[in-house]
């Protein structure tokens, strides 16, 4: 691919930052004050959600007040004392290109650990303090407790995710400029599933459009679908072929892992993966049974430092069956119990509502009716429909209804 | 007279037509003649005329004003404890109709509900304790927290005795004019035992079969029942194919529907049967046996159906195979 377009279309003014209005506003009061030299803040905080223009919008300002960038990796700068030096000295010396000031960007400062690298966090305190230019920071989560001293010393700017409009139009306005024809259905599903984050929207247009002077509906579906199933494929076959529980556990550190599709397409795939060794199949769902426990569990204790039993019994402890097979290519499958479910879900519906009335007339649960009772009435149907069009009557149940779940019933 | 479910047709009306009991009934219309009520907890296994006594008592307390004055509900089939108790709110706001200064509220599968929703309920029983009485209805007691127990009296409904069944059901097959035979009420007995509600329904089914209810009759309906996947779940996982099996048990829960506590239920009877136990070798018998209730365990804890039936499906191939 070529230039990505999150570099290609990163805006160029601080109007053409997309929303945040009111952290822009904040951002350009405070580098005025600074310029003029009256700010009460030496430091800027900028934190919200990833793709929200806290990068962009100092990328903006410096190029709009002409200001010198430097802009460096806040856990980068504590790894590398080179880096350590430039930054101090851009700080604290006057700029090398004559421009008239600068600005140093610190990104991700909650990349920090303050418990492991309480060094990192005097660090940059030290900055603050000696800065004779604009500094400033950003963050996704600037909540942590140990972050307290450096949240004080800095002005706090929020960023929110963006609105799928505002979303729509960047990527309506990129299309344009691309020259590509573009369905508006096709702008707003990728804007929906961004969820506020710009730059995901920007990534995912690219990679949709990558090749194509025109999208569709159709390619937004058949990309998307196919890209998940094939994630899922990737990551099935990773635990089930894993060599070493490492390998098995590499899963987890997936950010955005679906762990309960994950059991789904597990209990799927494992007789396929593991065949003909029954031993390994046994050991395997053992496994996953035991991770399906400890899931219960969590939630319904609310006790998440259960999850990660769950989460290693299902990795590591499903790759750990005994008596596996030599790993072969065998083609996966998508969890037949979806499917399924889907198929039955009108027939269950009915199967309820006839359920529910029969309920209150013989005071039981409906429960009670499905296991006890409509199996009887369906045997009576089938002996004897006037029968048992008599008896529905008797119970105010509509026979067609009743038909159509007896007759699913029968197959 | 129409035709209908004889489980309702011959429902008891009165505390005095219900059979067996006796020691229950006979403190019920204690109650009765005294006008006054207990809060009361009813509890022991399906078809042995729990909730029909709760309406009994009701009638034979309120007359003609029955209906005014009993809320039925199931815990089993309301949407949560908060739905429940405020269903009992606006019930319980309003006047008793009639002589008797309270109402009735009737909570079935009251064991269903989680101990923090009977917590809750506790509370409700108090509150209105003033104008209502509540009968609650399970089938284990224990289910029941100690608060609640200790509030209620305690009633244990024992299953029906052979004889009582076996009259009961040849009375309601002269009533309808059905013919049975001895060995056909007693395929009835094997198969319900002391559930009179169960054996009432074979009964229905039975007779809608064919012009005398024999032996033959009655298992014709039981096999009808019965989903023949269950049988054959059983016999492919014994004979070590997992797959197979599976397949089967994907059919009874997402096509029939079956609970996955109901379906292990199924397992257990079949593998449990004469015909399918002499043919497992004795020192797999007991762990079988183990594997099952461990599932029960785990799948009343909350453990997803198809993931530990699957498991139990995959260690009962497994023992099969290595064992034989």
């Amino acid at each position: 691919m070529s230039v990505p377009w999150v570099e290609k279309y990163r805006p160029a003014r601080i109007q053409d930052v997309a929303g945040n209005d009111e952290a822009k506003k904040a951002f350009v009061a405070w580098l005025n004050k600074w310029l003029a030299g009256r700010s009460e803040k030496k430091a800027a905080l900028l934190y919200g959600p990833p793709g929200t223009g806290k990068t962009s919008l100092v990328h903006a300002a410096a190029r709009q007040y002409d200001l010198e960038l430097l802009e460096a990796n806040a856990s980068d700068v504590r790894n590398s004392a080179a880096l350590e030096r430039r930054i101090w000295r851009a700080l604290t010396e006057t700029s090398l290109f004559g421009k008239r000031a600068k600005i140093i960007l610190l990104d991700e400062v909650d990349g920090i650990n303050p418990r492991e690298d309480a060094g990192g966090l005097a660090m940059i305190l030290k900055f603050i303090d000696s800065t004779r230019y604009p500094l400033v920071l950003t963050a996704n989560d600037p909540w942590d407790p140990k972050l307290r001293v450096l949240r004080d010393k800095c002005l706090l700017i929020r960023f929110k995710p963006l609105g799928i409009r505002v979303i729509t139009s960047v990527l309506a306005n990129i299309c344009k400029r691309e020259g590509i024809i573009c369905d508006y259905q096709v702008l707003r599903a990728i804007a929906e599933k961004s969820k506020g984050d710009l730059r995901a929207a920007i990534n995912d247009l690219q990679a949709i459009a990558f090749g194509k002077k025109k999208i569709t509906v159709e390619d937004l579906e058949v990309l998307g679908y196919r890209a998940k199933q094939a994630d899922m494929f990737e990551i099935v076959r990773s635990v089930l072929a894993a060599k070493s529980p490492e390998q098995a556990r590499a899963v987890l550190s997936m950010p955005s892992l679906d762990y309960e599709m994950l059991m789904q397409w597990l209990s799927e795939n494992i007789p396929y993966q593991y065949a003909p060794s029954l031993r390994a199949i046994a050991d395997a769902y053992d496994a996953l049974a035991l991770a399906d426990i400890f899931l219960r569990r969590a939630k319904r204790t609310n006790e998440w430092s259960l999850l990660s039993y769950a989460l290693n019994l299902m990795t590591v402890g499903v790759a750990s069956a005994r008596d596996k097979p030599k790993f072969k290519f065998v083609k996966y499958h998508f969890p037949q119990k979806l499917r399924l479910l889907s198929q039955t879900r009108k027939y269950r519906e009915a199967r309820k509502r006839v359920a529910m009335a029969i309920a209150r007339k013989c005071h039981v649960s409906s429960q009670v009716v499905i296991r006890e009772i409509l199996p009887f009435l369906f045997v009576i149907y089938e002996a004897d429909a006037d029968l048992a069009k008599e008896i529905l009557k008797s119970l105010d149940i509509s026979f067609k209804t009743f038909e159509t779940v007896a007759e699913f019933y029968a197959r | 007279m129409t035709e209908t479910l004889w489980i309702e047709k011959y429902r008891p009306k009165k505390l005095d037509e219900i059979i067996d009991q006796e020691e229950v009934v006979s403190r019920l219309k204690d109650f009765v003649k005294e006008r006054s009520l207990p809060h009361l907890l009813f509890a022991g296994p399906p078809g042995t005329g729990k909730t029909t006594a709760a309406l009994c008592l009701a009638r034979e307390l309120y007359g003609e004003h029955w209906r005014d004055n009993i809320l039925e509900l199931n815990a089993s089939d309301e949407r949560g404890i908060d739905v429940i108790r405020k269903r009992i709110k606006d019930y319980a706001r309003t006047m008793p109709v009639g002589e008797v200064p309270f109402k009735m509220i009737i909570l079935d599968e009251a064991d269903n509900m989680t101990s923090d929703a009977q917590q809750a309920l506790r509370r409700t029983m108090e509150l209105y304790s003033r104008s209502t009485r509540f009968c609650l209805i399970a089938n284990y007691v224990s289910k029941i927290i100690e608060p609640i127990q200790s509030r209620c009296a305690v009633f244990r409904f024992q299953p029906i005795p052979r004889e009582a069944v076996l009259e009961r059901l040849r009375f309601i097959a002269k009533c309808e004019n059905v013919k049975i035979t001895e060995d056909g009420l007693n395929a009835i007995w094997e198969e319900s035992q002391g559930d009179l509600r169960k054996a009432i329904n074979i009964l229905q089914a039975a007779s809608a079969l064919g012009e005398v209810v024999t032996e033959d009759v009655v298992y014709k309906v039981l096999g009808k029942i019965t989903p023949s996947e269950v049988r054959d779940l059983v016999r492919l996982a014994l004979e070590g194919d997992f797959l197979g099996a599976r397949e089967k048990l994907r059919i009874l829960l997402y096509s029939y529907g079956l609970s996955g506590l109901d379906i292990l239920k199924s397992i257990y009877r079949e593998i449990m049967s004469p015909r399918v136990f002499s043919q497992i070798p004795s020192h797999m018998q007991a762990e079988l046996i183990e594997l099952i209730g461990e599932t029960n365990f785990r799948i009343v804890e909350g453990g997803d159906d198809e993931i530990q039936l699957c498991a139990l499906l995959a260690k009962i191939a497994l023992k099969a195979k290595t064992s034989g």
